[in-house]
C-alpha cells in the first residue's frame, strides 16, 4: 500500500483550486487575476496527471494536460494583452476600476 | 519512501508557494512565488511519471508564462498599482468562501472511493503495463492513435483507439489566432482622454 | 329654307350676340383683352346690339315681303272678302287663330301663318312634362325685337358719351361722404356697365322670342338680376344699393304670383308652350292658346250659372273638345281667373303697377341710360308684354282685374308726378302712369291699343330719358329742375328733341291739318296710342251698364291733362323761362355729337312712328298677331257683367274719345304754360293753399308709408321675436348642450387619465422598477462575480448534500 495515493495529489490539487479562486476574487490587482487564474488552471492539470497515473484513464489525461497548458499560454497572452489595453484606457491596472458593465 | 518524502516536499512548496501568491500584495513577489508553485507542480508531474508533461510544465510556464506575466508587471509598472491594496474586508469574505470551497472539495475527494475506478473495464495486466517515465514516445503514438496501454481488441473485436491529431491541428491554430490577436490588442496606440478615464471611475 | 327658320335664324342671332358680348366685355379685364382705360368694350357692346338690331329689321322685313305686306295695311273689317290688297289674302280670316305656322289651312291657300314657333333644345323632361326652348315669332316679336334692339342701339351710343367719367382707374364718387370729409374713390367700372347692358337686352330678347311660359319665367328673372345690377350700379351709394334691393324684393312678390299662376296651368292643362306641336309620332299636343280660345278664340264655357261650377272645356286647334276617355278634359273657371290673375301679379311687379310700383322711382338712382333703358325697352316693357302675349289666356274676369289696376296706377302715379321735382322722377311717374294706360288699354280690350302705346311711350320715353340724363350731365349732375331754367339757349339740341317728347306724350294735335295727308290728324305718335286706349275704355265703359266702370274712362281722360300739366311744367321749369341757378347756369353745355346724335334719331321715331293712327303700318303690324279676335263683343256674366268691346265698338267712339282726350291735354298744357312760363300764378301760392294735398302727393300717396307700417315693421317685429328666441331658448339650449358635454368630457378625462392612463403607466412603472432593483446586482465589478461563482458552487454543493440521500 502506497502512503502516496491519488486521494493526496487531489488535495493538493484542491488547495492550489481554492488558492487560484480566492486570488482571483481578492486581488484589486490585474495582474494578479492573471495569476490566480494560472493557479487554478495548474490545480486542474495536477488532477488530469494524477488520474492519469492512477486509474485508467492512462495517457489520455497527459494529453489533456498537454492541452491544457497551450491553451493557458494563450490564455495568458490575451489576457496580458487585455491588462495593457486596460492599462491604456484607464492609467491603472485596478479591476474595481473597470465597471463598464455595471447595469 | 524517497518518492513519497519528494512528494510531501513539493506538496508543501506547491501549497506554500499557492498561499504566498494570495497573501503577498506586492505584484513581483507574487510572480515569484507563482514561480515557485509552479515549478514544484512540475516536479508532482515528474513524480506521476509524466516527464515530457514535466518538461513542457517547466517550459512554457516558468520560462514561458511567468516570463510573460512578468513582462506585462513592467510594462504598466508606474507608481499607482503599486498601492493597490486588497482590503482586510475583501480578504476576510475571500478566506472565509475559500475556506469553505475548500472543505467542499476535501469533502468530495474524500468522500469518494477511487478504487471504483480501477475495477472498471481494466485488468491489472495493462496497469502493471504502464509506462513508468520516458512518456515521450508513448505520447507521440497516442496522437497517431496507437495505445500500449489499451487493449487493441475487445473480445473478438478490433477496436483502434482515438488519435488526438485533430484536436491537435485545432489547437494549434487556436493558439495562431491568439496570439496574433494578442498581438494586435497590445500594440501600441494612442492613450485616451484621461479626462474621460476620471468620469468612468 | 322656309320663312320660319329664316326669321329663327336672324332673330336667334340678334338674341344671342349681346350675351357673346357680355362673356366678352365682362372677361375683358381679366383676359387682359382690354384695360380699363379703353373704349373697346363699349365698342363691343354697340357692334353686338347694332348687329342685332340689324337682323331684326331684316327679319322685319323679310316677314313682310314673304307675307305680301299683308301685316302693314288696316284689315277692312266689313268687307272681308275685298281686303285693300286686292283680293289676294283673306284678311278676316287671317285673324283666326287656326292658321298656325305647321300647317296653314288648306282650304285658303294663300292664307298668311299668324305665327311661326318651334323648339330650339328640350332641357329636360319629368313625365308629361317638359321643359324646352322654343321660338315664337309672329308680327309682335318681330316689332318688339326691332323696337328694343334699335332702341338700345341708342341708349349704347348715349351712354358711351354719359359713362365717360368711369374711364379711369380712380373714380371719385361725389355722393358718397366717408368719414373724415372725403369721398369714395374707386376703379372705373365702364366695361362692367357696357357688360351688364349687353346682358339685359340678351335677356329681353329672349323673353320676347320665349315660346312657352316658363322660359318666359327664366328671362323674365334674367330681366330683373339685370336690373338690380345696373339700378345698384353705385353700389357704394346707400340709396342705390337699396333701390336696388327693394326693385328686386318688389318684383319678387309680384313673381310670386307668377309662379302661382304656373304652378296651376302646368297642373291643370299639363303644358307651357303657347303652340300646338305635333310630336316624332303623330300625337298632337295642344299648346296653351288653343286648349282655352280653341279654334274661334272662344272660351267654351259650361252652362252652369254658378261661377264656382262652371268650367271651361279644353279644346284642340281645330275647335274639338278634348275628351280624357270618355270624360272631356276641363279646367275649373275659377283656377283659370286664379291662373291669369298670377300670371299678371308678376307684370304688376315687373311693370310698377299699382300696388308694387314704389321701386320704379327709387331706380332712378342708376346711371340714367339705365333708367332710360328699363323705362323705354327692357323691364317694364317686360310686364305689358308679358300681359299682352298672355292674353287669350285671361278671362273678362281677369281683364277687369288689368283694367282697374292700369287705371289706379295712371292716377296715383300722374298726381305724384305733378308735384316732383327731380327731373328723373317726374319721367319716372309718368312711365308708372303710362305703363298704366297700357294695362288699362289692354284691359278693356284694346289688346293691340295697349300695345300700340307700349312702343311708341318705349320711343318717347328712352328720348326724354336720354334728354334728362344729357340735361343732368350738362348741368354736371344736378337733378332738381328748381335749380334749373332757361336751359334751351345752353343745350338747344336737347331742349327741343326734348320737347318733341313732350308734345308726344301729352298728346298734342292739330286737328284737321294732317287728314289730307295722312286721314288721320297732325301729331306725334303719342297723341294716336292713347287715343286708341282711350277709345276703348270708353267703349267699355259705354257697353258696361255698370256706372262704376265709367271711372275706367273718365279717369284715363283727366289724366291725359295732367299727364300734358307736368309734362309742360317740366320743360318749362327746366328749358324755358330765367335761369333760377347761376352757377348751374354758367356751367350748363351742351353734350357731344355721341349723346345728342341718339336724341335726334329717338326724337324723329318718337313724332314719326305713329304715322297713319290706327290705319298706320305700326298699329297694323301689331293687331295682325292679335291670337283672341276682337272683332266680336265679348260677353261674361259669371262674376260680373262684363262686355268686353269690338274693334268696332271701338272705333264707333273713336271721334269722341279723341276730341275729349285731346281737349284736355290742351287744358293741361295751356295751365301749365300759365303757371310756369307766364307766371300768371305763383305756383307756389297754390302749393300753400293745398297744403295738406300737396303734402300727400309729394309723400307719394304716402304708399312707402304705408308698406312701413303694413309689411316692413311687422317684419322687424317679427325678425326680433325670431331674433330673441335665438338668444333666449335656441343659444340658451345650445350653450347648456355645450356645458354639458365638456362636463361629460372631464368625466371622461378624468377616468382617462386616472384609471386607463393609470393601469398602463401602474405596468410600465413597476417593469421598470423591477428592472432598476435588479440593476444593483450588476455592479460590473469583476472580482465580485468570481466570490459569486464560489459562493454559488458552495451553495449547490451545499444543497446536494442535504437533499440527495448519501
Amino acid at each position: 500500500m502506497e502512503s502516496v495515493g491519488l486521494n493526496a495529489y487531489l488535495f493538493v490539487g484542491a488547495v492550489l483550486f481554492v488558492c487560484g479562486i480566492v486570488c482571483m476574487a481578492i486581488k484589486r490587482n490585474g495582474i494578479g487575476v492573471l495569476m490566480g487564474v494560472e493557479l487554478v488552471l495548474n490545480s486542474a492539470n495536477l488532477n488530469f496527471v494524477a488520474f492519469a497515473r492512477y486509474t485508467p484513464l492512462g495517457l489520455d489525461g497527459q494529453v489533456i494536460a498537454l492541452f491544457v497548458i497551450v491553451l493557458a499560454a494563450a490564455e495568458a497572452a490575451v489576457a496580458l494583452a487585455i491588462a495593457l489595453n486596460f492599462y491604456n484606457n484607464h492609467l491603472t491596472i485596478d479591476v474595481d476600476r473597470g465597471s463598464e458593465l455595471q447595469g | 519512501m524517497t518518492a513519497d518524502v519528494l512528494f510531501w516536499l513539493f506538496a508543501a512548496l506547491v501549497c506554500g508557494g499557492a498561499l504566498g501568491v494570495v497573501v503577498t500584495q506586492n505584484i513581483v513577489r507574487m510572480a515569484f512565488w507563482l514561480i515557485l508553485s509552479l515549478g514544484s507542480v512540475s516536479a508532482l508531474f515528474f513524480l506521476l511519471g509524466a516527464d515530457f508533461l514535466g518538461a513542457a510544465q517547466l517550459l512554457i510556464y516558468v520560462g514561458g508564462t511567468v516570463v510573460l506575466l512578468v513582462f506585462g508587471v513592467m510594462l504598466t509598472a508606474s507608481g499607482p498599482y503599486m498601492q493597490i491594496k486588497t482590503s482586510a474586508a475583501d480578504g476576510l469574505l475571500g478566506a472565509c468562501v475559500g475556506g469553505l470551497l475548500f472543505l467542499v472539495l476535501v469533502s468530495s475527494i474524500s468522500g469518494m472511493d477511487w478504487s471504483q475506478l480501477h475495477t472498471t473495464n481494466t485488468t491489472p495486466s495493462v496497469i502493471a503495463e504502464r509506462p513508468e517515465g520516458n512518456t515521450l514516445r508513448p505520447l507521440g503514438l497516442a496522437f497517431l492513435g496507437l495505445r500500449p496501454d489499451r487493449p487493441v481488441t475487445e473480445g473478438s473485436e478490433v477496436k483502434p483507439a482515438p488519435g488526438y491529431l485533430l484536436p491537435f491541428e485545432i489547437v494549434s491554430v487556436h493558439l495562431l489566432v491568439v496570439l496574433v490577436g494578442a498581438a494586435y490588442l497590445a500594440r501600441a496606440k494612442r492613450r485616451a482622454n484621461p479626462s474621460n478615464d476620471s468620469l468612468s471611475a | 329654307m322656309d320663312t320660319g327658320t329664316v326669321l329663327r335664324n336672324l332673330l336667334t342671332l340678334a338674341w344671342l350676340l349681346p350675351l357673346a358680348g357680355f362673356v366678352a366685355e365682362i372677361y375683358a379685364l381679366q383676359l387682359r383683352w382690354s384695360h380699363r382705360l379703353s373704349k373697346a368694350p363699349a365698342q363691343l357692346a354697340v357692334a353686338c346690339i347694332g348687329a342685332g338690331f340689324l337682323c331684326s329689321l331684316s327679319a322685319l322685313l323679310y316677314w313682310g315681303n314673304e307675307t305680301k305686306w299683308v301685316g302693314f295695311a288696316p284689315v277692312e273689317h266689313h268687307t272681308p272678302a275685298e281686303g285693300l290688297d286686292g283680293g289676294d289674302t283673306a284678311p278676316a280670316d287671317a285673324l283666326r287663330p287656326d292658321a298656325t305656322g305647321g300647317e296653314p289651312a288648306s282650304e285658303h291657300h294663300h292664307q298668311t301663318p299668324k305665327f311661326y314657333a318651334g323648339t330650339f333644345y328640350k332641357l329636360a323632361q319629368f313625365g308629361p312634362l317638359e321643359i324646352t326652348l322654343d321660338w315664337y315669332i309672329d308680327s309682335l316679336t318681330l316689332v318688339m325685337f326691332t323696337m328694343v334692339t334699335f332702341i338700345a342701339t341708342c341708349i349704347h351710343l348715349f351712354a358711351m358719351g354719359y359713362m365717360k367719367d368711369e374711364l379711369t382707374e380712380e373714380y371719385e364718387d361725389h355722393q358718397v361722404h366717408l368719414p373724415g370729409g372725403h369721398h369714395f374713390t374707386r376703379p372705373g367700372r365702364f366695361h362692367r356697365f357696357f357688360a351688364f347692358l349687353s346682358l339685359f337686352c340678351f335677356s329681353m330678347l329672349g323673353l320676347v322670342l320665349a315660346g312657352n311660359i316658363f322660359q318666359v319665367f327664366i328671362f323674365w328673372e334674367l330681366v330683373g338680376v339685370c336690373s338690380y345690377l345696373l339700378i345698384g350700379f353705385y353700389v357704394e351709394r346707400h340709396s342705390a344699393s337699396t333701390a336696388a334691393n327693394k326693385a328686386f324684393i318688389m318684383n319678387r312678390v309680384g313673381d310670386f304670383g307668377f309662379l302661382i299662376g304656373l304652378m296651376i296651368l302646368i297642373t291643370s292643362l299639363g303644358t307651357f308652350r303657347f303652340f300646338d306641336v305635333t310630336t316624332a309620332d303623330g300625337a298632337e299636343q295642344t299648346g296653351l292658346f288653343s286648349l282655352v280660345r280653341g279654334d274661334d278664340g272662344k272660351l267654351d264655357i259650361s252652362d252652369d250659372p254658378s261661377v264656382t261650377k262652371s268650367v271651361v272645356y279644353l279644346r284642340d286647334s281645330h275647335g274639338h273638345r278634348l275628351v280624357d276617355g270618355t270624360t272631356p278634359r276641363t279646367i275649373s273657371y275659377l283656377l283659370l281667373i286664379a291662373a291669369g290673375l298670377g300670371v299678371f301679379a308678376g307684370s304688376i311687379g315687373k311693370s310698377a303697377q299699382f300696388p308694387l310700383q314704389t321701386w320704379l322711382p327709387d331706380a332712378m338712382e342708376g346711371p340714367t341710360p339705365v333708367s332710360a333703358l328699363v323705362h323705354s325697352a327692357t323691364m317694364v316693357a317686360a310686364g305689358v308684354y308679358l300681359a299682352g302675349r298672355f292674353y287669350p289666356m285671361f278671362p273678362p274676369e281677369v281683364l277687369l282685374g288689368i283694367a282697374y289696376i292700369g287705371c289706379i296706377t295712371l292716377f296715383v302715379a300722374a298726381t305724384i308726378a305733378v308735384v316732383a321735382t327731380d327731373i328723373k322722377k317726374v319721367l319716372a311717374y309718368s312711365t308708372i302712369s303710362q305703363l298704366g294706360y297700357m294695362m288699362l288699354g289692354i284691359g278693356v280690350g284694346g289688346w293691340a291699343a295697349g300695345l300700340f302705346h307700349l312702343v311708341t311711350h318705349a320711343f318717347f320715353k328712352s328720348l326724354m330719358f336720354l334728354a334728362s340724363g344729357s340735361v343732368i350731365a350738362g348741368c354736371h349732375h344736378e337733378q332738381d329742375m328748381r335749380k334749373m331754367g332757361g336751359l334751351r339757349h345752353k343745350m338747344p339740341i336737347t331742349a327741343y328733341t326734348m320737347l318733341i317728347g313732350v308734345i308726344a306724350i301729352a298728346g298734342l294735335a292739330i286737328p284737321g291739318v294732317g287728314n289730307a295727308l295722312f286721314g288721320q290728324a297732325l301729331a306725334f305718335s303719342g297723341y294716336h296710342s292713347k287715343d286708341a286706349i282711350v277709345a276703348s275704355a270708353l267703349a267699355f265703359s259705354e257697353l258696361n251698364r255698370n256706372p262704376l266702370h265709367n271711372i275706367l274712362f273718365i279717369v284715363p281722360l283727366v289724366t291725359a291733362g295732367i299727364t300734358a300739366f307736368y309734362m309742360f311744367r317740366l320743360w318749362f321749369m327746366t328749358f324755358a323761362g330765367q335761369p333760377q341757378d347761376e352757377h348751374v347756369y354758367e356751367h350748363a353745355h351742351e353734350n357731344p355729337a355721341i349723346m345728342t346724335a341718339p336724341l335726334v334719331i329717338l326724337s324723329l321715331l318718337a313724332a314719326g312712328c305713329a304715322i297713319g293712327g290706327e290705319d298706320g303700318w305700326l298699329y297694323c303690324l301689331l293687331s295682325f298677331s292679335e291670337t283672341v279676335p276682337t272683332v266680336d263683343r265679348f260677353t261674361s256674366e259669371r262674376v260680373a257683367s262684363i262686355v268686353i268691346p269690338s274693334h268696332l265698338d271701338a272705333r264707333d267712339v273713336h271721334g269722341t274719345a279723341g276730341g275729349l282726350a285731346l281737349l284736355a291735354a290742351f287744358a293741361g298744357t295751356t295751365v301749365a304754360y300759365l303757371l310756369y312760363c307766364r307766371k300768371v300764378v305763383n305756383p307756389d301760392d297754390i302749393r300753400r293753399q293745398a297744403g295738406g294735398v300737396y303734402d300727400f302727393l309729394v309723400d307719394k300717396w304716402r304708399f312707402d308709408t304705408l308698406y312701413d307700417v303694413a309689411f316692413v315693421r311687422p317684419c322687424h317685429i317679427v325678425a326680433s321675436w325670431c331674433q330673441g328666441f335665438d338668444q333666449k331658448v335656441l343659444d340658451v339650449v345650445l350653450h347648456a348642450s355645450a356645458a354639458i358635454t365638456i362636463v361629460v368630457s372631464k368625466w371622461e378625462r378624468t377616468f382617462d387619465e386616472g384609471m386607463v392612463d393609470g393601469l398602463v403607466n401602474l405596468i410600465g412603472n413597476s417593469t421598470t422598477n423591477f428592472g432598476r432593483s435588479l440593476r444593483v446586482v450588476q455592479t460590473g465589478r469583476l472580482r465580485q462575480y468570481v466570490m459569486w461563482i464560489a459562493v454559488g458552487v458552495v451553495v449547490l454543493f451545499a444543497a446536494l448534500f442535504t437533499a440527495l440521500p448519501k
